[in-house]
């Protein structure tokens, strides 16, 4: 059996995206990846929508603008997003970070991904868990789209907030009954039009492992 | 039997559990938390202040709170609300001992969702919430915009705050 470590390792998040359409047989190798993520009790609750019609990812794309722009700009001024950026030594460029962050614009992206998959999860088949089952989906999603050459982008802001969840719904028709489904996510997938090998730093494995308790960092 | 305990004991129980399952993106969840209240009063207005000032007088006649007080600055788009006496203090205060800090007002929810519902507002964001166990004030921070063309429009809240307090621009509103 191959060791995935070089995938897992060499993913990042694509934002940029060049115009190229995603071949269809790509599109089934990728949701082919995502139905066999580990489910609870094997109940499968997750289900995919796969958005390619411009219209719709604009309508996502400002539902996305306005639900990172609105958190960005009130953290802005209450003054922590300008702490999260504050190593940005040029102030003309981090000027222009920040406004990038605030404006929501950040989170436009997916209007030039060529495909969006939407992760919902159906809430009436006897599911455990769902949230856990539809976020591995997702990770099977980006690592087959990564495989493939693509890039893609695990995107949560346009449905984080109740209100947003209940719009991205309508756009899609999903129904939003109170007991019927949770969206997770969507993910943005495109050719990339920026660097895809570019790991960004992680912490040592020495500061996130404990050896049979918590705290223990003495390998036994 | 203290019904308003009871229920502030509910609530805490249920806020700590969405706290574990979403640590700090739960406070982006509980927008409608409180609404179906202030939705089942007929709430009118034409401006932010008139809305503000009617959920207020609804919501101090029904004893949630005994009255609270705000401004609107930056930009107009920040909305300055202190909470006096809130029934939901123990709730807060629970969750404060226990190292959460405090994501929930229903008050302040019930106030943006009609700015929404009835102004048509395009969106709001609860960006801070402050709880003074001493004092039984909430002193909550929320971004309110008119339109989705206001986000983006930034400025420091800290001296818009400070302006306030200073000024003492404080509208208080009772029933």
């Amino acid at each position: 059996m191959q060791d995935i470590l070089d995938i897992l390792t060499s993913r990042k998040s694509i934002r940029r995206y060049k115009p190229d359409p995603v071949p269809e047989e790509m599109i089934d190798k990728i949701l082919e990846a995502a139905r066999w993520a580990p489910t609870g009790e094997n109940y499968q609750p997750w289900r995919f929508i796969v958005i390619q019609d411009q219209e719709t990812r604009n309508q996502i794309g400002d539902l996305s603008k306005m639900g990172s722009g609105k958190r960005m700009t009130a953290w802005y001024c209450m003054g922590s997003m300008q702490k999260r950026f504050e190593k940005i030594k040029d102030p003309a460029k981090r000027a222009e970070v920040l406004r990038f962050m605030y404006s929501g614009e950040v989170s436009e992206f997916c209007k030039q991904a060529p495909v969006i998959i939407a992760v919902i999860g159906d809430l009436q088949i006897g599911s455990v868990d769902v949230p856990y089952d539809l976020c591995a989906a997702t990770e099977n999603i980006l690592l087959e789209a990564h495989s493939l050459g693509l890039g893609a982008c695990w995107v949560h802001g346009p449905v984080a907030a109740t209100r947003d969840a209940i719009k991205f719904k309508e756009i899609l028709n999903i129904p939003t009954g109170m007991n019927e489904y949770k969206v997770i996510c969507y993910v943005a997938i495109g050719w990339p039009k920026e660097q895809r090998k570019h790991p960004r730093p992680k912490y040592a494995l020495e500061d996130l492992v404990y050896w049979e308790k918590f705290g223990n960092k003495e390998r036994p | 039997m203290d019904k308003t305990a009871y229920f502030n004991d509910l609530m805490a129980r249920t806020e700590e559990l969405f706290y574990h399952e979403l640590s700090d993106c739960a406070a982006w969840k509980t927008e409608f938390i409180g609404v179906d209240f202030i939705q089942s009063k007929d709430i009118t207005g034409n401006t932010p202040e008139e809305i503000i000032e009617n959920c207020i007088k609804e919501i101090a006649a029904a004893g949630l709170i005994k009255s609270a007080s705000y401004s609107i600055g930056g930009e107009s788009i920040l909305l300055y609300l202190k909470v006096h006496s809130c029934i939901h203090i123990p709730k807060e205060v629970r969750l404060q001992k226990g190292g959460i800090e405090p994501y929930n007002c229903p008050i302040v929810n019930m106030i943006l969702d009609q700015l929404i519902e009835k102004l048509n507002f395009a969106t709001t964001y609860v960006a801070d919430m402050e709880v003074d166990e001493t004092t039984g004030e909430c002193t909550v921070k929320s971004a309110i915009f008119e339109t989705a063309g206001k986000i983006g429009n930034v400025c420091d809240w800290s001296d818009e705050c400070r302006l306030i307090d200073e000024n003492n621009q404080w509208k208080t509103v009772s029933c």
